[in-house]
Formats: C-alpha cells, structure tokens, sequence
C-alpha cells in the first residue's frame, strides 16, 4: 500500500521543480544573460564575412528592411524575440523539469502496470480508491459534534487515488515529459526559455491537481489554474503582433480570449457546484452520488447541466468553443500539452468523475451532454475541411474529438460502460493528438529556419516527406490513428462510440458520428498530402500539379484581410534566400518516435472497460470485427481517407480551387467554412455592441448620476455659499430692513390670529 | 367728525414709515439719524394718543403715555448725541459720511 500513499509525489513534484525554476535557475538565466549576450555578440563579430555571400551574415533575430525613404533599417525581431545562446541557468531549468517529470512518469507507470495486473509490487487497489491526504478546514464557528457546519459539511481539501485516476495520471505525466523533453529543442533560442519551464511545470501541477481531485472544491483549484497556465503559455510571446491577413490574433489577445472564454463557462460551473452542496450538504465526489437521490431531481438535473457548463467552457465544445484556435498563437508544445492532450481533457475528467451524480439526475442531463458533444464534433470537421493553417486543422480536430469524448459520457447512461466508454477516447487521443501537434512544430521549426518567415500556411507547404521522414511518418501515424484506420487506436476508442450510440438507440448521434469520422480522416489525409506529399528536393507546393517542384508565397497580405490573400510563384532571387528545409534535430524526434508507439498500441488495452468500471464489457477483437457496425465505421472512413487522397493526390490543387470558386453553391459554403461559421465575427460584435454596449451605459451611470450625485452636493454647497454670502452687505442699512420687515411679518401675524381667534 | 384714536395711530404709523424710509434709504448719515428722530418722534405720537384716549380703569392711567414719551424724548436726545460722536469719528478715520461705504463686515 506504500505504493500508492506516496502517489502525492506525484502531485506535488511539478510544483517543487515550479519554485526552484522560478525562484533559483532563472534568476542564475536573468544574471548571467547580460555576460552571454556580449560573448556572442563579440564571437558574431569575429564571424563576419565569412559565410561565402560576401557580406556580414546577421544573427537571426535582425530584420533588415527599407525605410521610408529607402534607406536600411535594421531591428529586432519582436515577433520571436531570441537569445543568441543559452545561459547555464536556462539549460538547467530544462533539465530539471524534465527530471522531476521523468520521475513522476515512472511512478504513475508502475502504479498503471501494477493495478492492470501486469507487474506485481504492491498489493491491489481497492475498488474505491485510497484517500491520499485530506486537509480539513473547518471554516465555520460552531460546530457540532459530528464535525458539520450547521448541518452543512465542513470544507476539506482532499486528494483522492483510484482506478480512473491511474490513467489520467498516466497521459499526463507522460505527455508532459515528452512535451518538455520536445521544447528543449524547440525553444532553443527563444528568450523566455526558463519563464517556459517554469510554467510548464505550473501546468502540471495544476493538472494533477484537478486528476487527484476528491471533491469540487478541489477541482475547482485545479480547474482556474489551468486556466491561468494556459492565460501565461499562450501569451508567452507577449510582444507578438497579430496577422489579420492570416486571421490569427496576437498572442496576448489569444491568452486574454482563452481565459475569459473560460471563465464564461466557470460561472455555470459554479452555479452547479453550489446548487449541490447547498441541497447535499458535501463537495465529495463519493459522497455525492448517494446524497443526490434525496434532491428533486429537476434541481439535480439543472445543476448537472450547469456543471457541465464548466465543461464546455474547458473542453472547446460548441458555443463556448472559440478560444481554442487563437490558442495556437501559443508555441506548439504549448499547443500539444495543453489544448490536445491534457487541460481540454479536464472537462471530459470531470464529467467521468461526475458520471454517477450525472446517472443519478434526469436523463435529460446525458441527452445535452452527448448532443452538445455531437454537435460540436461535426460542427468542428466540417470547419476543419477548408482550414489552410496547419496547427488551426488540428485545433479543430481537437474540438471535434472532445466532442466524441462527451457523446462517449452521455450515450453510456443505462450501460455497464460508465464512465469508461469516452475515458478511453480520452486515453488514446491525448497520445495521437500530442504526436500530430509535435510533428506540426516540427514541421513549423524547419520550415521557419528554411525561409526566415513564420510559415503555417498549407498551400506553401509541399514536398516535406523526403526531407523530413521520420516526421512525415509520425504525422502519418497520427492521421492513421485518428481517422480509424483499422488496428490503429481510433478504431478501438472512436469506432467503439459510434458503435455505442447505436446499440443504445441514439440513431441520431450515430448518423452524426458517423459523418464526422469521415470528414475526419478526410481533412486529416489532407493536410498530409498537402504538407508532405509530392516529390522531394526543394519546397513543391501543390498548385503547380504533383511533380512540378514550383514554390509559392502567399501575396496580399499587407491588405489584412484573408479573403484578399492569393498564391504568387517565387521570383528567382526571392528563390535565392530560400534554404531546403530538413529533418528537426535529435531532440524533437525522439519524442515524435516515442508517441507513435502508444499511438498504435493504446487502443489495444482491451481490458480498459472493465479497469475502469467494473462489470463493463471489455473489447475484444473478435466481438470487434464480428459487429456489422464496425465495417460501417471503417468504410464511411476509409471512403473520407480515400476521396482526399483522390482530391489533392491525383487532381491539382489549382484544378480543385478553381471549381470550387466557379460554383456559387460552393464557393459560398466554402466561405462560410473559412471563417467558421462566422460565430466569431458574431461573438465579436456582441461584445462590441451588447456588452461593451451595456458597460458604456454602465459607465455613463457612474459619470453622471452616481459622480453626479457626489459632485452635485458638493456644488450644491458651493453655490449656497456663493450666493448666499451676498446676504452679508456690510451695511447697516440692509440689517434694518430685515429687522424691519421681520417686524412687520410678525405684526401682521399676530393680528391675523387675533383676528381669527376671536 | 371728531378725532378719534385711530387718527393718532395712522399718524404715527405713517410718520413711523416716512421715518424708516428716511433711515433706510439714505446715504448720508445724518439724513439717517433725521429718520430714526422722525420714527421715534411717531411713536410719541402714538404714546400720546393712546394716553389721551384711555378708558382703562385705573383711571390714573391716563398718565402713562405721557410720561413714556418723556422718556423716549430723553433717550433720543442722549442717542442723538452718542450717533452724533460716532459719525465724527467714522469721519475722521474714513473721510466720509456715505453709510454705504462703512461695510467693512462684507462678505
């Protein structure tokens, strides 16, 4: 049992390595930068001219460019601001968040092998988990005997380890040591490299926080710090400016959009939270499930819908879903860690733990789960089918995903799954996802140092697979994986979903699932033959046709505006400047090489199921390919793989775009799925109108009724004053007459009494 | 028609108004100490009357007024002469006789 009582190492190492960084190895990085700084500015020096163009070759953070009036101005760049070389300081903070997250991934694997039975050093788990460490504050005066706060429990900070912990702790763990292992190469030369560490292991921590959760005050912690990290990681590159014409943000929009979107979620969240424990008096996720069968069930089932509100703000889903691709403003192990694998899994997470409180209220409350998990699924690919920014595809296919996961949740309800059959997707797509993002910072990082721009656009890209293969054939992997390729993990962990919704008579949710896995693998294959296919040697896009080796550049840009962008051919000298981009470095491929193994082998847990719940059905392959509903699965798939390779392999990219912008029906829909449904054009305005709308009504109130007020007593005084003191004239004569006519006020009085008196 | 109370009463009222106008409306402080003579000269107008008309029993009453206006004639006198001497000195210090300009308690 010792085993599993130290578990909150786990939990508590990221934060340790998060303190040392911040507090120790980065304030060494801030010291010593100043000495490194002017050692490689003085060895860049000596360098000069020597690099056979016959001119002084500048460091890569110089932009040389015309003035106004022609001259040549030279800056840095802010876009991506770098170091010339990394300090000690920075190295170590690298390294020592990748050993304290490779330690705490051994000992979630070890937990993971030891309760699926498959090592044996420490006895089995009981069913309902241990309880690791319970903090008890009880915030209220009086209370009574049995420790409860007139009537209402008391609030405790607890950490919790059981069966659907253990994987979680698992994906995270290792994801995190992959994705910080990657950013040591991909962040080489960026200039907050410690800050990023620091972070990352914040992430962490938070992350941890949430799966080690035993009650919703607890998750609730874990849940805003997410949010925060994700706030600081996207906006990492704080001085970057946005791209219009490209339609990205600027980071620091993205991180503010990012948070506040979440938030939006959180007050429903909340509402939720609050409804239970005012009505069952405890926040505990074991106690929960039997103290709500005393609620009234449309209460329970309101504040089920509103608990999942918090999930909808976390996991991306439809219509809180928006934040997700301005998040890749982010770097891309941002990206793969947080929005693929790990912090959008939280919602899914927490309505896996929330599952049996779920069972226990209306079926309506699953219903909404799985409908809005649909709905966004298929509202997500077919946005995913016209993106031309490479991490903004898998932004999408990330929200289609989840959306998969939550059908997963709600079409359970009344199975032996539980909360097992969307786990299990969870489970498999944070390693494929992980393995697409990481691939596609590959790919970014060799084409930025090829061509000295940031390059995310598909329709420039071409030609990689020869030159960088072991990314080209993760990226495959990862595609196979999700699209449900068979004996991939899709096909175990998706196809099993859809098989679901069926079998439980959701014909509904089964016609959608079933067209999203389609344009899935469809919009997955594509980005892969636009992206690496075609032959090799320099860059060849795919306008010019397969084998024409053209290069293109994107054009129109100054004008801002991304309908306005077109393909122009690259001029010769511009030619020139080009470099042929090659396979990234030692250090961001043996992540790549180590995702591609669970990417395939992670569907093959078949026990799963019943790990997770017991008495659920586990797979197996024979039920698997015996279900006539699973070759429905992998044809309408394979048909979505099939027509993108017969698409963009065999046909010329031009030839397509040019029929789509002949037809008025599709060029139409092709619009309205480029700037995805509008619903941002749409979130926009009302906060431009509605709600900043209201707060200037708001501030208008304040400027002039309530300041008015304040202000206005204080004139009001000020005038009496002014105006009064006229009174005082100084001379004897103005006295007389008030007195006099004070007098005669008097008289009159008195004789009008007596006069009325008598 | 004979005289009767009331004719010394409007008398006086009215000599009491012309007086106050007089002590209001001037500038020049002596014209000001002429209207506070005319205002108590009405009211020994008015002792006067109301001494003459009595018909309140004791019927040693009939004095009273008679003796009051002594008495204001002599408080007058003695005010006169008090305003008199404060109006050479204001003089003596201000150059000028001008009630209007004596406000050094302005605002």
């Amino acid at each position: 049992m010792a085993l599993y009582e130290y578990s909150w190492l786990i939990l508590l190492s990221p934060i340790f390595a998060f303190a040392v960084i911040l507090f120790g190895t980065r304030m060494w990085d801030l010291a010593t930068r100043g000495r490194i700084a002017a050692k490689a500015a003085h060895e860049t020096e000596a360098h000069v001219g020597h690099d056979g163009h016959g001119e002084p070759d500048g460091p890569d953070e110089l932009i040389h460019e015309k003035g106004p009036r022609g001259e040549d101005v030279v800056f840095e760049d802010w876009e991506d601001p770098k170091v010339p070389q990394l300090t000690m300081g920075a190295k170590v903070s690298g390294y020592l968040s990748v050993i304290i997250m490779a330690l705490a991934c051994i000992y979630s694997w070890i937990l993971l092998l030891n309760t699926a039975g498959l090592i044996s050093v420490a006895p089995q788990l009981p069913t309902q988990g241990i309880s690791l460490s319970q903090i008890s504050y009880p915030w209220c005066q009086n209370i009574d005997a049995t420790n409860n706060c007139f009537g209402l429990g008391s609030y405790v900070i607890a950490f919790h380890l059981d069966r659907l912990t253990i994987p979680m702790l698992v994906v995270v763990t290792s994801i995190t040591l992959l994705v910080q292992f990657y950013s040591q190469g991909y962040m080489e030369r960026s200039a907050g490299y410690a800050r990023f560490f620091a972070y990352l292991s914040l992430f962490a921590f938070s992350m941890l926080t949430i799966v080690f959760a035993a009650n919703f005050l607890v998750i609730f912690i874990g849940w805003e710090l997410v949010g925060l990290s994700s706030y600081l990681l996207i906006g990492f590159w704080f001085n970057k400016k946005s791209k219009p014409a490209e339609d990205r943000l600027s980071p620091a929009s993205a991180s503010v959009e990012a948070f506040i979107v979440n938030r939006v979620g959180d007050v429903g969240f909340i509402i939720g939270i609050m409804i239970l424990f005012v009505n069952t008096g405890t926040f505990n996720f074991s106690q929960l499930p039997a103290a709500v069968t005393h609620m009234d069930k449309t209460l329970l089932t309101v504040a089920m819908i509103l608990v999942f509100c918090g999930a909808i703000g976390k996991s991306a889903q439809v219509p809180l879903h928006v934040w997700l691709p301005p998040a890749m403003e982010g770097p891309t192990p941002v990206s793969a860690l947080i929005h693929a694998a790990t912090m959008v899994a939280a919602g899914v997470y927490m309505v896996g733990r929330t599952w049996f409180i779920f069972a226990a209220a209306d079926p309506l409350a699953f219903q909404v789960v799985a409908w809005i998990g649909g709905i966004s699924a298929i509202f997500a690919a077919v946005i995913a089918l016209v993106q031309t920014d490479f991490k903004r595809v898998l932004a999408f296919s990330t929200i289609s995903q989840l959306g998969y996961m939550f059908v997963g949740m709600g079409i359970a309800a009344g199975t032996a799954y539980g909360p097992g059959l969307g786990l299990f997707h969870l489970f498999t797509h944070a390693f494929f996802k992980a393995l697409l993002f990481l691939c596609a910072g590959s790919v970014l990082f060799a084409l930025h140092h090829a061509t000295h721009k940031e390059t995310q656009d598909m329709r420039v890209m071409g030609g990689l697979g020869p030159l960088m293969p072991i990314t080209a054939i993760a990226w495959l992997v990862g595609t196979l994986s999700i699209g449900g390729f068979p004996f991939f993990d899709s096909f175990f962990s998706k196809d099993n979903i859809i098989a679901e919704a069926y079998r439980t008579g959701n014909y509904g949710l089964w016609a959608v699932t079933l067209i999203t896995a389609g344009l899935t693998s469809f919009y997955m294959f594509r980005a892969f033959i636009l992206a690496f296919g075609g032959k090799g040697g320099r860059l060849g896009g795919m306008w010019g046709g397969t084998y024409r080796g053209k290069i293109y550049r994107i054009a129109g840009l100054e004008e801002g505006n991304q309908d306005k962008t077109y393909l122009v051919e690259m001029s010769p000298e511009e030619k020139e400047h080009i470099k042929v981009p090659h396979e990234s470095p030692l250090v961001m491929t043996i992540p790549l090489i180590i995702l591609m193994i669970p990417s395939i082998f992670a569907g093959d847990w078949f026990n799963f199921y019943p790990y997770i719940q017991a008495g659920a059905p586990a797979l197996t392959v024979r039920d698997v390919l015996d279900d006539w509903l699973t070759w429905v699965g992998l044809a309408v798939s394979l048909i979505g793989f099939t027509w993108a390779f017969v698409l963009y392999a065999r046909f010329e990219f031009a030839s397509v775009h040019d029929y789509v912008e002949n037809r008025a029906f599709l060029r139409t829909a092709h619009r309205i799925l480029l700037h995805k449904f509008y619903v941002d054009d749409l979130y926009n305005w009302i906060i431009k109108y509605i709600v900043l709308g209201l707060s200037h009504i708001a501030q208008a109130f304040d400027t002039y009724v309530v300041d008015g007020i304040v202000n206005g007593v204080a004139r009001l005084i000020t005038v009496l004053g002014r105006d009064v003191r006229h009174v005082e004239t100084g001379r004897v004569q103005t006295y007389m007459i008030g007195f006099f006519g004070g007098v005669a006020v008097l008289a009159i009085l008195v004789f009008a009494l007596v006069a009325f008196v008598k | 028609m004979g005289l009767s109370l009331n004719h010394f009463l409007v008398l006086g009222a009215l000599l009491f108004c012309i007086g106050l106008y007089g002590a209001i409306a001037k500038h020049n402080a002596i014209a000001v100490l002429m209207g506070i003579e005319i205002m108590l000269n009405a009211v020994n107008i008015t002792m006067v009357g109301f001494a003459f008309y009595n018909t309140v029993k004791p019927w040693s009453t009939f004095l009273t007024g008679q003796i009051f206006a002594i008495f204001i004639i002599t408080v007058a006198a003695a005010e006169a002469a008090v305003a008199l001497a404060m109006i050479i000195s204001i003089y003596r210090k201000r150059n000028t006789v001008d009630v209007g300009e004596i406000n050094l308690m302005k605002w």
